[in-house]
């Protein structure tokens, strides 16, 4: 009798999220995953109904361990300076730990799963991080930006950081590598740049 | 709802278009007997799943093979 197996599983999920990476959603098959994970394309249909539904699990798996790892020790009611720096170091840290996990939720976010996978995975999240910046707002402790603004602001200086990081060279092929000193003096201006 | 691994059949076929799709849908919603039943189109197996306390792999395939349709079962 077969067993669902959930060592193997991992396993699967694994492999998958290494084939969706280095060969992209198109050259992504339910026989190649099965061929390089070791087992039979029978077993891979028994965990999953088929493509579609594979991507979608590895997806919102890949969205709910990124959304735990991120509110880590966080509260949407902390001062906006200390959730913010709560945010840059569990984003970091997730980054810097999954960073194939990354590439490949980048790639299913925009693939024609990528509404059903975010709506899926960050549930409530966004909620608490819409709720952290009207409050630190209300307490003037934020300015009132549109949310592209704040984002490409509050955000996007550590995702280049990162970026840097997982490529090992920086703007005309400078060695670069992520620290926490770096880090921190890159929040140290946007804090800067998004306080009254 | 869980599944128990040991009611998922899988079968190689040769459905591969919608209309097949639809006609394998007639056969297979008909019976009681199928609890569910899925087909990935875009494999090269058109590998269909079907999940059943009751039916053998035998029986699928003679189904399939009464309308038609080439099924092998894949293990």
């Amino acid at each position: 009798m077969r067993t669902r197996d959930s060592k193997k599983e991992a396993l699967v999920i694994r492999e998958a999220i290494e084939m969706l990476v280095r060969d992209g959603f198109q050259g992504f098959s339910m026989n190649k995953l099965a061929q390089a994970s070791g087992i039979s394309v029978a077993t891979l249909y028994i965990y999953y109904r088929d493509k579609d539904d594979l991507i979608k699990k590895i997806g919102t798996d890949i969205g709910r361990k990124f959304m735990e790892k991120t509110l880590q020790g966080f509260d949407s009611k902390m001062h906006f300076a200390e959730g913010l720096k709560k945010q840059w170091e569990n984003r970091a840290a997730f980054a810097l730990k999954y960073p194939r996990e990354i590439a490949c939720y980048e790639i299913l976010r925009h693939s024609n799963h990528g509404e059903v996978i975010t709506d899926e995975s960050l549930k409530g999240f966004k909620e608490t991080m819409s709720v952290f910046t009207h409050n630190a707002i209300k307490n003037k402790e934020l300015i009132s930006v549109p949310v592209e603004v704040f984002w490409s602001i509050a955000y996007g200086p550590l995702y280049t950081l990162l970026r840097f990081h997982e490529e090992g060279k920086s703007i005309g092929g400078r060695p670069f590598k992520f620290s926490k000193k770096i880090m921190e003096e890159t929040f140290r201006l946007v804090l800067k740049s998004l306080t009254p | 709802m869980t599944i128990d691994v040991s009611n998922i059949l899988i079968f190689k076929t040769n459905i591969q278009t919608e209309f097949d799709k639809l006609r394998l849908k007639y056969v297979l919603d008909a019976s009681h007997k199928v609890l569910k039943w899925s087909i990935d189109m875009e494999d090269v197996d058109h590998v269909l799943r079907i999940v059943s306390d009751s039916l053998t792999p035998d029986q699928i395939i003679s189904v399939l093979d009464y309308v038609g349709f080439e099924c092998a079962e894949l293990d």
